[in-house]
């Protein structure tokens, strides 16, 4: 009864848990587990997908967090929101600036590139809006991307390298702010990575009463759950 | 500690609904004693988390072989944060049995910890839990003792019970229940003069308390309606006696907090 996974790495952004509840809500699995986690140890997860999440630290920092490139080599689909697109960038030979202005708050982008699968759906022939927060943006993009969305203020808004299937955003999908947000997670879910959309609390019950019989024994001091007769 | 009803409803719950054996055990007396003259919120919830073990550990001595504790762990409580514990506090929940002491040995069962909140509402529906139960709004584990402010005492605690009862009964009666987080009273250790049927009344006042929040981290007060609050504040100085005022808390959180202790 193994359910397909996606593992988030935690950049110790605020809204980390949001990305993970934007996920279960489309069905799939996911856990979220800290940057620091080895390559070896992330690969032994079996992940079908990798989520990279926003943070407040600057890729430049000293003790900036981050990770082996190696992630990018796992052969699963990555997203990079915001941080997670900023250590894409740097990690794979882009440049990341600090930016002239911030961007903090509700702002409108426009798609570029009507093929991306990643952005497929959302509108190409006016600004759609989304939910920015950041101060660096990444200002040169490294081989192999192409930019596929843009705003005023921070040109590479979003890039792609599609035959990595690695995908980057700079804005929040995550947030009720960003209203294509959902579009876009479940484009990178279904679209990019082709899951099956398997979990439910329905097979969730199946799994569950059997990890707890394993652990506690059928000796009939387990029998708490069990389905009731429906009212 | 609890509200209304509460205890049979539990006791009916697991017994006709899950066929367990199930013990209540009635501690009030020894709450009450342990908690007589204190005032201290910390203090308050030290001492109901300390009785609540001995309690547990006294009990459990008196059913042969138990093993296991059933614990209603979350997600949320799992997850190895950065945001929130820094990578290199790595939460061991096996470490953190409630503060249970050491030689009860028991193993966790835990098969919530890969859910959020909102998942193990959809759990309950799937297992056929009725929907009163599930879409029951979060209550403070130390129970009506931090929403009592000041002295604890059976009469007091008495008096809130009965005023909360009148609160949940008028807020599901206006079908906002499910809609609104939590909604409940607090007692406050405030008197103030009144006068009902010509008698003059010095008498405590109570708190109404309704918050929308999407997680509990947090939260708007609701703006009721206005013949929804006069029902009742109505209610709560005609039928309970022991309250002569009922205000309305207009705070957010932050800067406020949900409860008040």
């Amino acid at each position: 009864m193994a359910h397909q996974l996606v593992v988030i790495l935690d950049f110790g952004s605020q809204y980390t848990q949001l990305i993970a509840r934007r996920i279960r809500e489309q069905a799939v699995y996911c856990e979220i587990h800290p940057y620091t986690i080895s390559v070896d140890k992330l690969r032994a997860l079996q992940p079908a997908a990798i989520v990279l999440s926003g943070g407040p630290s600057s890729v430049y920092d000293t003790d900036a967090p981050t990770m082996s490139a190696a992630v990018y080599d796992l052969g699963v689909p990555v997203l990079g929101i915001c941080y997670g697109a900023q250590l894409t960038a740097k990690l794979l030979g882009g440049e990341v600036h600090s930016a002239d202005k911030r961007e903090y708050g509700r702002a409108m982008i426009r798609v570029s590139a009507s093929d991306s699968p990643l952005l497929k759906g959302i509108a190409t022939d006016s600004d759609v809006p989304v939910w920015m927060s950041h101060g660096d943006h990444v200002a040169q993009l490294p081989a192999g991307f192409a930019q596929t969305a843009s705003s005023a203020n921070c040109p590479m808004t979003a890039f792609e390298n599609r035959e990595r299937r690695i995908f980057c955003v700079q804005f929040h999908p995550e947030v009720v702010h960003t209203p294509c947000g959902a579009q876009l997670l479940g484009n990178f879910l279904f679209g990019i990575t082709k899951l099956a959309g398997d979990w439910s609390m329905a097979s969730f019950v199946d799994e569950a009463v059997a990890k707890i019989r394993a652990q506690v024994g059928v000796d009939g001091r387990a029998g708490l759950i069990r389905r009731l007769p429906q009212r | 500690m609890l509200r209304k009803g509460e205890r049979e409803y539990v006791a009916t719950i697991f017994r006709d609904h899950f066929k367990v054996d199930l013990r209540v055990i009635d501690a009030e007396d020894r709450f009450l004693d342990a908690l007589a003259n204190c005032t201290d919120p910390e203090r308050k919830r030290k001492i109901i988390g300390a009785e609540f073990i001995a309690v547990f550990d006294q009990q459990s001595q008196t059913i042969e072989n138990a093993r296991f504790l059933a614990q209603g762990t979350l997600y949320p409580d799992v997850i190895e944060s950065v945001s929130t514990k820094g990578p290199s506090h790595v939460i061991k929940s096996h470490h953190n049995v409630g503060g249970l002491p050491e030689h009860m040995k028991l193993a966790l069962v835990e098969p919530l910890r890969e859910l959020f909140k909102d998942e193990v509402r959809q759990l309950g529906l799937e297992l056929g839990l009725p929907r009163h139960m599930v879409w029951r709004q979060p209550f403070p584990g130390p129970g009506l003792a931090v929403r009592c402010l000041g002295p604890l005492t059976r009469e007091r605690l008495h008096v809130l019970r009965e005023a909360d009862a009148i609160i949940e009964q008028e807020i599901r009666a206006a079908g906002l229940y499910d809609d609104i987080w939590q909604s409940f009273g607090v007692l406050l250790p405030v008197r103030s003069v009144g006068v009902m049927g010509d008698a003059r009344t010095y008498e405590e006042a109570l708190a109404l308390r309704a918050v929308h929040s999407k997680d509990g981290m947090t939260a708007d007060w609701v703006q009721l309606p206005y013949d929804l609050l006069a029902r009742i504040s109505n209610r709560v100085i005609n039928e309970v006696r022991g309250i002569n005022r009922v205000v309305y808390d207009i705070t957010s959180k932050p800067p406020g907090t949900i409860e008040w202790e």
